[in-house]
């Protein structure tokens, strides 16, 4: 990348020279969230919480008078559905009428708020610590009522608790995570929410961190957390000038965004959301697939997704968090990959296997699913799926290598994935599940590093902090691509020499690159001169059969005069 | 600093014949209004330009 933060210890650096900022980047997402921090060489790296978790379900729940928050609460699902509260995010900032009905819960239910207004509760059973009597002063306290004696017993109760409020628990317990990790105190987090969010839920979430006592240096959009990891660290041999085609693939769907990344600056070509593909639906037949072999070891009958009566849904309860471990055994190798549950029904235990051929026969339609959603975001930008250099996976789901196994037969053989690059296994750069709070740990970093005591520091700090109003995310950008022709003789093609692109389409002005080529002025003696025309191109495709496919460009033969806006430097060595 | 793309095609000198077309009062094709992802150090150093009015090069120091 052209343009580098300063690194500490510059005039603009905060007063804490020496030291890594205590920033963190969270990854909220409506089932899993996922914390970073930086590290002292300048990258970022998820961690674990107190249960050694790096994926943290968002989820909690309340048994009695404990709480239970992540993974642990997830478990209460079998037993303790109605006091578990999942699924909290995607509520955040929405009015309860705009609920709707239909959407099963399996958790704790959601009901009209009985103070607020058309506002959303979860309500949860609890049991609350006796009230301790309140200390005697001398003001309020007349001698006579102290004689009552607090009650020992914790009583029963019930609470409702607003999407917001659960969201500041659950950050609360993030932050405290990674506060014990790093032994001090944090001073902002970067929070990703997904393209779709409106300005209402985060609005929302702001204020749930806001009481959650977080400064949020900035709610960044999932895409932009791609980008800054994706640019920041390097892949071996991507150009800086690329086109980025991200494929999320969560719990409850697919998001896909198609990226212009130029030398680190990144705007969307084209986005896609689809809810009806996901981790979710691929529990469903993985619970399937299992539930039908235990039926047939045991001659138990089982019908899940769906299921009726009480036996079936904490069967399904109890397969659905079993997957869990089984899908990550899947991607991290194609062996047998076991699932493993007590007491599944009518007493009697299960141990299935599945190795990943199989799982991925019986996948089959989800990833095919994610492919014609590939195709049908790329046709909207009006690219071809060769135009693609890189994709880049995110969210746990995408973790899943024969996703991309099916992708990468549409793409150019050149297209770099994390899996083609090896950049997925054990926690690498490339990891899905992890991407996403990196990102926003490492933005953490710039926001939090931005000097405040002028005027226009003010106004580039806003930049990155203002909402949809920031003025400086709007942008112009080339719609052709420009670049250099060195005429030769007998040339192929229509452009009658090398070509030479410079300025690609879909470049934000102003724009400076620089190039340098080698040239070749063979035996002869004398002066001799080497020279180029600028000229803008439009591009295409052009794939011939047993050849490999081959960019050619119409040529318009326009000279470009440079314009104002434009900046080119042309270094010819 | 400014990126430095190393080009892999090697042109040869020019024929001794060669002369310089015409320049064309033509400019380049339209440009296209987009929303940048406010996000990174690429973004920092566009706003940083706009904002202070900084060339790249005044930018670079
Ligand atoms: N290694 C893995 N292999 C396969 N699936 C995995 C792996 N790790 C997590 N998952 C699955 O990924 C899903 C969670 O993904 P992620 O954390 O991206 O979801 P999310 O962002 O919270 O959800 P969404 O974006 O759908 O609201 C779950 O279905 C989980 O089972
Ligand atoms: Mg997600």
């Amino acid at each position: 990348m052209a343009i580098q933060t300063p690194p500490n210890g510059t005039a603009e650096a905060p007063i804490e020279v020496s030291e890594v900022p205590t920033v963190v980047g969270i990854n909220f997402g409506n089932s899993y969230a996922s914390i970073a921090v930086l590290t002292k060489e300048g990258s970022s790296e998820c961690i674990a919480n107190e249960d050694g978790e790096r994926q943290i379900a968002c989820a909690i729940a309340f048994h009695g008078e404990q709480t239970y928050i992540g993974n642990q609460a997830k478990h209460q699902l079998v037993k303790n559905s109605q006091n578990t509260i999942t699924g909290f995010r995607n509520l955040l900032g929405k009015k309860f009428s705009e609920i709707p009905s239909n959407k099963l819960t399996i958790s704790a239910p959601v009901i009209q708020h009985p103070k607020h207004a058309d506002e959303p509760a979860y309500k949860v059973e609890v049991l609350e610590a006796a009230p301790s009597p309140l200390p005697p002063t001398a003001s309020n306290t007349p001698a006579a009522s102290q004689v009552a004696t607090p009650r020992s017993e914790p009583t029963p109760a019930t609470r409702y608790l607003t999407p917001s409020e659960v969201t500041s628990i659950f950050l609360t317990s993030l932050v405290k995570s990674a506060e014990d990790f790093l032994g001090k105190s944090v001073q902002g987090a970067v929070i990703t929410v997904p393209a779709w969010f409106s300005e209402s839920q985060k609005a929302a979430l702001e204020k749930a961190a806001a009481d959650a006592g977080i400064n949020v240096l900035q709610l960044l959009e999932e895409a932009g957390a791609v980008a800054v990891t994706t640019t920041s660290e390097a892949v071996a041999d991507l150009p800086k000038d690329r086109t980025q085609l991200v494929v999320d693939l969560g719990s409850s769907g697919l998001e896909l965004a198609l990226l212009s990344i130029r030398e680190g600056l990144a705007y969307s070509l084209a986005t896609l959301s689809d809810h009806t593909v996901g981790g979710d639906f691929i529990d469903d037949k993985l619970i399937k697939f299992f539930a039908k072999e235990f039926t047939k070891k045991t001659k138990t009958p089982l019908n899940v997704a769906p299921s009726e009566g009480t036996q079936d849904k904490r069967a399904e309860a109890k397969l659905r968090l079993a997957v869990e471990h089984t899908k990550r055994t899947l991607s991290a190798s194609p062996g047998a990959a076991n699932c493993s549950v007590e007491s599944l029904k009518e007493g009697l235990d299960y141990t299935g296997s599945i190795n990943r051929l199989r799982f991925d026969m019986e996948m089959r339609s989800i990833y095919d699913q994610v492919y014609s959603k590939v195709k049908e975001l790329i046709a909207s930008a009006g690219l071809d799926l060769y135009d693609v250099d890189e994709i880049v996976y995110v969210g746990g789901s995408a973790s899943l290598p024969g996703l991309d196994e099916t992708l990468a037969q549409g793409f150019s053989e050149n297209v770099v994935t994390p899996f083609t690059a090896g950049t997925v296994v054990g926690g690498g750069i490339g990891d899905p599940t992890t991407i996403l709070a990196r990102g926003a740990a490492l933005q953490a970093k710039i926001i939090v590093s931005l000097p405040e005591n002028t005027d226009e520091e003010k106004e580039v700090k806003l930049a990155f902090t203002g909402h949809e109003g920031s003025e400086w995310i709007k942008t112009k950008a080339t719609s052709k691509s420009l670049g250099l022709i060195f005429p030769e003789e007998n040339a192929e093609g229509s452009l009658g020499g090398q070509w030479v692109p410079v300025i690609l389409k879909e470049t934000a002005v102003p724009a400076r690159r620089t190039v340098q080529v080698d040239v070749d002025l063979g035996e002869a003696s004398g002066e001799q001169k080497v020279g180029f025309e600028v000229v803008e191109v439009k591009e295409g495709i052009k794939i011939e059969k047993e050849k490999p496919p081959k960019v050619e460009y119409d040529d318009d033969d326009d000279e470009a005069p440079e314009e104002d806006e434009e900046e080119e430097e042309i270094e010819v060595k | 600093m400014a990126n430095i793309v190393k080009v892999p095609v090697v042109p040869t000198a020019l024929k001794s014949d060669w002369s310089p077309p015409q320049p064309t009062a033509k400019s380049i094709s339209p440009l296209v209004e987009r929303r940048l992802l406010p996000a990174g150090t690429a973004y920092l150093g566009h706003v940083r330009r706009a904002v202070h009015k900084l060339t790249f090069e005044e930018h670079d120091k």
